[in-house]
């Protein structure tokens, strides 16, 4: 048998405690998502709402989709989504003995943006002159649009051979193409790529992309005595 | 006859050099007022922040521009260049009395305040010229500029606090014109750029 209570030292509810807006993120410059983190909630069932206002207009929307970015989430979408524009952002918790509103946030989209990571890593191993090196290559965020120059992004590649610590880091600029020379020996490399838009934040590394080399040293050797 | 060759020489430079060569003035520009409005922001008192004037006050906000992506992107190439000389010359004055009162601040940290105007000054001198040349290639729509009056502020009888939160707030507004400058310019490279897609 249990029994529900919601305080052993005899039930005290109360209005909901003050939400959090922590994160405000566009992926791509044309929709974005808000997060906030809910205070206590006194007791009581109680409703998290999310409303806006934009620079030079009196109106005050409310959040049109909590579940697309998941729980405690508002997702704008491109209607939803202006640049060049503050929005100001409030978020209320309600339960039946109140409302207790959030700290509000000024934001502009084109400060917030943090692209995907770059997709369909590729790591090849290539050869010159008898000896390897790595040529990775890579495309954008699918949802960033590059091609009209709406969103500029810069790469960075990092490369290290398995049970090394450190990675070694490469500035790739614009280009979706890198070669790596600098390989020691032989073993399994791993590489990972994360992009940069001109006035945002970097993207999440890619996921580890794993390439081996066979140990060159040892074969050109036994090439000689051939 | 020296500036005549200049000219001359830069007309030669194809169109998509030219605007790799502007957006890439236009991207420092921005990232220069980014740390300028940074640095006068972390000196403003609090009161500041609370009293400074609405961004739809700048002066420059009487100008139609797009505010997402498909308004952007149906503009034409002569339109999007108008907009951004448009801009660019509503701040040449205002950069001016920016500077002044720039090195007339009583702020700790004035010299460092003073040589990034100065150096804002240049790259928008600068891009100002470059944007000059490409606008006599693309024909009248893109040498039209729409004139964006800007009333000077009389900074003289400002006391100390009044002057900061002027400054803060002219940059937070170039700030903001700045990366609509450097966004038209890089659509306008790669839409140029067409024939080398590797670049967009």
């Amino acid at each position: 048998l249990v029994i529900y209570t919601p305080d052993a030292q005899g039930t005290r509810y109360s209005p909901p405690g003050k939400p959090e807006l922590t994160r405000c993120r566009s992926p791509e410059k044309e929709t974005f998502t808000c997060w906030w983190k809910p205070g206590s909630d006194g007791g009581l069932p109680t409703t998290h709402a999310l409303y806006y206002r934009k620079e030079n207009s009196d109106t005050i929307y409310e959040c049109s989709d909590y579940h697309t970015a998941g729980e405690n989430s508002c997702f704008f979408n491109k209607n939803d989504t202006s640049i060049w524009v503050n929005y100001n952002i409030t978020v209320v918790a309600s339960n039946a003995l109140g409302s207790t509103f959030s700290d509000p946030v000024d934001i502009d989209v084109v400060y917030i943006v943090k692209p995907n990571p770059p997709e369909k890593v590729t790591v090849t191993v290539m050869e010159l002159k008898e000896w390897p090196f790595l040529r990775v290559s890579w495309e954008p965020p699918h949802k960033a649009d590059t091609r009209s120059g709406w969103i500029t992004l810069i790469y960075e590649l990092r490369v290290k051979l398995e049970g090394d610590d450190e990675w070694e880091m490469h500035l790739a600029g614009q280009q979706k193409l890198f070669n790596i020379f600098s390989l020691r020996s032989g073993g399994t490399y791993h590489v990972q790529v994360r992009c940069k838009p001109d006035h945002g934040f970097w993207s999440e590394w890619s996921s580890t992309s794993h390439i081996e080399i066979p140990d060159y040293l040892h074969r050109e050797k036994s090439m000689w005595i051939l | 006859a020296k500036l005549l060759y200049m000219v001359v020489s830069s007309s030669a430079v194809p169109v998509t050099d030219l605007l790799d060569r502007a957006s890439q003035r236009s991207d420092k520009l921005h990232a220069l007022s980014t740390s300028l409005s940074q640095e006068l922001n972390s000196h403003l008192p609090l009161i500041g922040r609370v009293i400074t004037p609405r961004p739809s006050m700048c002066h420059t906000a009487a100008l139609q521009t797009p505010t997402d992506k498909t308004q952007t992107l149906q503009l034409s190439e002569a339109n999007l260049l108008s907009l951004a000389r448009s801009l660019l010359q509503a701040w040449m004055d205002p950069l001016v009395d920016i500077s002044t009162s720039a090195n007339s601040l009583p702020h700790p940290a004035r010299n460092i305040i003073s040589n990034q105007v100065q150096e804002l000054q240049e790259h928008s001198k600068s891009l100002e010229d470059g944007l000059d040349i490409l606008s006599r290639k693309m024909g009248p729509v893109a040498q039209t500029i729409s004139f964006l009056p800007y009333l000077r502020g009389n900074d003289i009888s400002q006391d100390r606090i009044s002057s900061l939160i002027n400054l803060q707030f002219l940059m937070s507004c170039f700030r903001r014109d700045s990366h609509k400058i450097d966004s038209f310019l890089k659509v306008l490279r790669c839409r140029a750029a067409k024939l080398q897609p590797q670049m967009c």
